[in-house]
C-alpha cells in the first residue's frame, strides 16, 4: 500500500501544470493572477511551495493599518485589515492558516466587545499558527478574547464555570466522545483564576483552585498549562486536528486512513503545524483526483479570490461587507463552532449574491478593474478564443466541451457590443459555471 | 440511511412523493392536484443558545424555584399568570394575551432522552429529530427537509425556506429538495454586468446555467442544481411577492425584518409551506436578567407583529408557529448570575392551536442531575405539527410518535 502522504512527483503524463498550480494556490492561499501562476508552472513544485510558504520575515512588523484599527478600537477596521492582508498575499499559507485558526478557535466580537483583543488574537494566529501546536494552545489559553468569549473570566475556585474547559476539549483539541464530564469539571478547576484585566491576561492566584485534580483518569494536573500538556499528547487530539486540516486543505470528508496517516506525520514532527501542512501540500493525497475541485469556495475564497484573479482594485472594507452578506463575517462567527462550511455556504440566494458581486465588480460598480475587462481579450479574436481566454484566466484552462460551447454562445451573443461590455459578459458567464464555485 | 420513507402504496400521496424526486421548479402544474386548504404554513422559530425555559415559563408558585435562583427569581415580579401555577416572563405580554385568547399554547417539559449539554449536539438532535444519529455528515437530512420532500411536488415555489441568514440550517437539509435562505426580496434578482438589470430568461448565460446539468461529481452537480434553482427562483419569487403590503408594524429589529419576510412568504400563496427563522444570544451563562429580558422582548414584539400581519391578510388559520430552543438551562443559577446548559424546557406554539397550557408543570423535586426531566418527547410535538400540515409524520420521524395535541384539529 502506498503512503498517501508521500511526495507527489510529476510525470510526463501528469505534469506540474497550470491546473496543479491553481489547485495549490486556491487551497494554500487565495489564488493568484495568471502571470504568477504561469511563472510557477515553469519554476516547478518546490518553487511553488516556497511561494505559498516563504521563510517567515525576521520580525513581522506591526502594520500601520493594524495599529490604526487598534487605536480606533473598530471591528470594521480590523476586518478590513485582515482582508487587506489576504489581498496582498505576501504569505499565502500563513494567511490561509490564520483563517483556519479563526474558524477553529472561533471567537466573536459581539460578546468580547474588544476589537483590540480580537486583532491581537488574529495576530497570534499569524505568529504561532504554523509553529508547534503546544505553543499555540498555551497562547490561546491566555488569549483575552477567547477567555472572555468563553466566560473564563468568571471561572473561580468557589464558582467554577465550565464553558472554556468544555470547548477546549470538544472544539479545540479532542472532539466529542474523547473525554468525560468529569474531565470537563477537573479542567475547569485548572483554569480558575485565569482571567482578563484591562484587556490583558491576568492570573488571579487567590481565585485559583489549588486542590488536586485528575484528567483522563491518569494525569495529575494543577493548572491550565498542565491541561494543555496532557491534552496535546492524546492520540485523539492528533487525529482531531488531522481531520480538520484534511477537511480544510484537501477534502471535506477525509478517509479515516488518511486522517491516521496525517496524525502520524503531525506526531512525528513534534506537533509542528507548519511541517505537517507542508508535507500535506506536496503529497499524492493533495494532488489526487479526489481532491480536485472537491470543496465549495467560502465567501472569502470567492470574493478575495475573484478580486485577485481579475486583478481588480477594491476597498478592503467593501470586500469585507460583500463577504458578510454572503455569510462570512470575520470576527463574528455564527457560534463557537465556527462557520458551517461547504454546502452550507451555497444556497440559491447565496449563489445569486455571489454572481451579482462578480457582475458589479466587472462593471466597476464595486471597486475598479485594472486592467479593464477588455484588456484580457486584447489580441483574442472570435467567440471560441474569447471563451478559452476566460477559462484560462478563471479556471486554469480546465473546462469540458459543453461548458466551452455555452461560453462561446455567450461570447457570440456579444458580437458588436463595446469591448469592455462584451468581455465583462463572457467573464461573468465563466464565473456562473459550477466549476468556478469550487475550490 | 436515515428515515427512508416506507415503500409506497400507489395512492395520491405516494404519487406526490414519487414526483418529489424531481426538482421543485419542474412540477408547477401539479399544484392543481392539491386540494384547497392545503396551503398550511409552519414557521419554526428557533431560540439559539439554549433559552432558559424556567425563566420563560416561570413556576411562580414553587418555593424550590425561588430557592434555586436567588437573583434570577426576580422575574416573577410582573410575570403573566397562566393559571396552572406558572407565568410567562414579564417581557412576553403580547404573547401572553394570545395564549389567553386561545391563539397560543404553552407545552411544558419538552426534550429528548439522555439529554446532551453540547449546543451543537443538542441542536443537531432537534434539527434531525434523530437523537441516536452518531454523527452529522454531508448527507444528513433535517426533519423539515424530509417534510419538504413530501410537499415538494405540490408547490410551485420552494416548499421550505430559511429566512434571515445565508446558511441553510440542518433542519431544512434534504437529499432531494433545496431550501433557499432568503434575507430581502431584492436579493432575488440576478443581475447582468452591463446593465445591473435582471438577466432575461432567454439570455445565453441563463442557458449556460441551465445546461450545466449533471456531468461531474456530487459537489459539482450540487452547485449546478443550486445555480439553476437560483435563476428560476429569481424569476418566481419576485413575481409572487410583488403584491404584498405589510398590515402590521414589524419592529425594526433583525428578527422583525426576518419575520416580515416570513409573513410575505406566508401570504404570497407561492407555495412555501415550511419556514425557519432564528434568534440567537440565549447562551446566558452570566448576568442573565437584562440580556434575557431584552431577547424575550424582541421575540414578543416581532412574533406578535408577524401573527397580526398574517391574520390581517386572512391567512391566520393556516399558520402555526413553533418556538423552541436546543435545550433549557440548569435549574440552579450559577455564580455569575446566569445559568448553564440544561435539559428539558417548554415550547410555545401560536396560530391554529388548541390555546392554553399543555402538559404537567415541571417537577422541581424530581431532577436528573440538577436538570428538569422531559415529560413530552420533542418528536411528539413534531408529529403533531406534521399531521396538521398533512405530512406523513412517521415517514419524516422514522417511527410513530403520539401527537402532542397542541395543533388545532385538521
Amino acid at each position: 500500500m502506498s503512503d498517501p502522504l508521500a511526495r507527489w512527483e510529476p510525470t510526463a503524463r501528469d505534469p506540474f501544470d497550470l491546473a496543479k498550480v491553481g489547485h495549490l494556490l486556491r487551497r494554500a492561499g487565495h489564488g493568484a493572477p495568471l502571470r504568477t501562476r504561469r511563472e510557477l508552472v515553469r519554476a516547478g513544485l518546490d518553487a511553488a511551495l516556497a511561494f505559498v510558504a516563504p521563510p517567515p520575515a525576521e520580525a513581522a512588523p506591526v502594520d500601520l493599518l493594524l495599529r490604526e484599527a487598534i487605536a480606533f478600537a473598530d471591528a470594521d477596521r480590523v476586518r478590513a485589515y485582515r482582508v487587506w492582508l489576504v489581498l496582498q498575499g505576501a504569505h499565502p499559507l500563513r494567511e490561509r492558516t490564520s483563517c483556519f485558526w479563526h474558524d477553529h478557535f472561533a471567537t466573536g466580537n459581539q460578546k468580547v466587545q474588544d476589537p483590540r483583543a480580537m486583532a491581537l488574537q488574529l495576530a497570534t494566529f499569524d505568529r504561532l499558527g504554523l509553529g508547534c501546536f503546544d505553543d499555540l494552545l498555551r497562547a490561546m489559553c491566555r488569549d483575552p478574547a477567547l477567555l472572555r468569549w468563553l466566560d473564563n473570566d468568571l471561572n473561580t475556585a468557589r464558582q467554577p464555570n465550565e464553558n472554556f474547559a468544555r470547548e477546549l476539549f470538544e472544539l479545540f483539541t479532542l472532539g466529542r466522545g474523547a473525554y468525560g464530564e468529569a474531565d470537563v469539571r477537573e479542567a475547569a478547576r485548572c483554569f480558575t483564576g485565569w482571567h482578563v484585566r484591562d484587556g490583558v491576561f491576568h492570573l488571579q492566584p487567590h481565585l485559583h483552585d489549588g486542590g488536586p485534580k485528575r484528567l483522563f483518569g491518569t494525569h495529575d494536573v494543577r493548572d491550565g498549562d498542565d491541561v494543555v500538556a496532557a491534552v496535546v499528547a492524546r492520540p485523539e487530539s492528533a487525529r482531531f486536528l488531522a481531520r480538520r486540516w484534511l477537511q480544510w486543505f484537501v477534502h471535506p470528508e477525509p478517509d479515516d486512513a488518511d486522517v491516521a496517516a496525517l496524525a502520524a506525520v503531525y506526531e512525528r514532527s513534534g506537533r509542528d503545524i507548519g511541517a505537517t501542512l507542508r508535507t500535506l501540500l506536496q503529497s499524492r493525497l493533495f494532488f489526487a483526483a479526489a481532491a480536485w475541485r472537491a470543496k465549495i469556495k467560502s465567501p472569502a475564497e470567492f470574493v478575495i479570490g475573484t478580486v485577485r484573479l481579475l486583478g481588480a482594485r477594491a476597498a478592503p472594507t467593501e470586500l469585507a461587507v460583500a463577504m458578510a452578506s454572503l455569510g462570512e463575517t470575520w470576527l463574528e462567527p455564527p457560534s463557537v463552532e465556527g462557520w458551517h462550511r461547504e454546502r452550507a455556504w451555497l444556497s440559491p440566494a447565496a449563489w445569486l449574491l455571489r454572481s451579482n458581486f462578480v457582475a458589479d465588480l466587472l462593471a466597476g460598480r464595486r471597486g475598479k478593474l485594472r486592467p479593464s475587462p477588455a484588456t484580457w481579450f486584447a489580441g483574442v479574436d472570435g467567440p471560441a478564443q474569447q471563451a478559452r481566454a476566460a477559462v484560462l484566466l478563471l479556471l486554469d484552462g480546465e473546462l469540458d466541451r459543453d461548458g466551452q460551447q455555452h461560453l462561446e454562445a455567450v461570447a457570440r451573443a456579444q458580437a458588436g457590443a463595446p469591448p469592455d461590455i462584451a468581455a465583462a459578459a463572457v467573464l461573468h458567464a465563466a464565473t456562473c459555471l459550477p466549476e468556478y464555485q469550487l475550490c | 440511511m436515515l428515515n427512508e420513507p416506507s415503500p409506497p402504496i400507489l395512492d395520491r400521496r405516494a404519487f406526490l412523493q414519487l414526483c418529489s424526486a424531481l426538482p421543485f421548479v419542474q412540477p408547477r402544474d401539479l399544484a392543481r392536484l392539491v386540494p384547497a386548504g392545503d396551503d398550511r404554513v409552519l414557521l419554526v422559530l428557533e431560540l439559539v443558545g439554549g433559552n432558559d425555559g424556567l425563566n420563560t415559563v416561570i413556576p411562580v408558585d414553587d418555593a424550590r424555584y425561588a430557592a434555586a435562583r436567588p437573583t434570577l427569581a426576580a422575574v416573577r415580579r410582573g410575570a403573566h399568570a397562566l393559571g396552572d401555577g406558572t407565568a410567562l416572563h414579564p417581557a412576553l405580554g403580547r404573547l401572553h394575551r394570545r395564549v389567553q385568547d386561545g391563539q397560543g399554547a404553552v407545552l411544558h417539559g419538552c426534550g429528548y432522552p439522555a439529554p446532551d449539554r453540547s449546543h451543537f449536539r443538542s441542536r443537531d438532535i432537534w434539527h434531525t429529530a434523530a437523537p441516536l444519529l452518531p454523527r452529522v455528515d454531508a448527507r444528513t437530512t433535517g426533519w423539515l427537509g424530509r417534510a419538504a420532500e413530501q410537499l415538494a411536488a405540490a408547490t410551485a415555489g420552494p416548499p421550505a425556506v430559511a429566512v434571515g441568514g445565508l446558511e441553510v440550517p440542518l433542519l431544512l437539509r434534504s437529499e432531494r429538495v433545496a431550501a433557499p435562505s432568503v434575507r430581502r426580496v431584492e436579493d432575488f434578482q440576478w443581475l447582468s454586468p452591463a446593465t445591473a438589470a435582471p438577466i432575461e430568461a432567454a439570455a445565453p448565460v441563463r442557458r449556460l446555467v441551465d445546461g450545466s446539468g449533471t456531468r461531474g461529481g456530487a459537489v459539482r452537480d450540487f452547485v449546478a442544481a443550486t445555480a439553476q434553482q437560483a435563476a428560476a427562483l429569481a424569476d418566481q419569487l419576485t413575481q409572487a411577492l410583488r403584491g404584498y403590503r405589510p398590515r402590521a408594524d414589524h419592529p425594526a429589529t433583525a428578527l422583525g425584518r426576518d419575520l416580515q419576510l416570513a409573513a410575505q412568504l406566508t401570504v404570497a400563496g407561492f407555495g412555501t409551506r415550511l419556514v425557519h427563522a432564528s434568534l440567537g444570544g440565549f447562551d446566558t451563562h452570566a448576568r442573565q436578567l437584562a440580556t434575557h429580558a431584552a431577547l424575550l422582548a424582541q421575540l414578543d414584539a416581532a412574533l406578535d407583529a408577524f401573527l397580526q400581519d398574517v391574520a390581517a391578510h386572512g391567512a391566520g388559520d393556516r399558520l402555526v408557529v413553533l418556538v423552541h430552543s436546543e435545550f433549557g438551562r440548569r435549574v440552579a443559577e450559577n455564580a455569575s448570575q446566569g445559568t448553564d446548559h440544561g435539559a428539558a424546557a417548554p415550547v410555545l406554539v401560536f396560530g391554529a392551536v388548541r390555546g392554553g397550557v399543555h402538559g404537567p408543570v415541571p417537577d422541581l423535586q424530581r431532577l436528573d442531575d440538577g436538570d428538569l426531566v422531559a415529560t413530552t418527547d420533542f418528536r411528539c410535538v413534531y408529529a403533531d405539527l406534521l399531521q396538521w400540515l398533512g405530512v406523513d409524520a412517521a415517514a419524516v420521524l422514522g417511527g410513530a410518535f403520539a401527537p402532542a395535541g397542541v395543533a388545532a384539529p385538521r
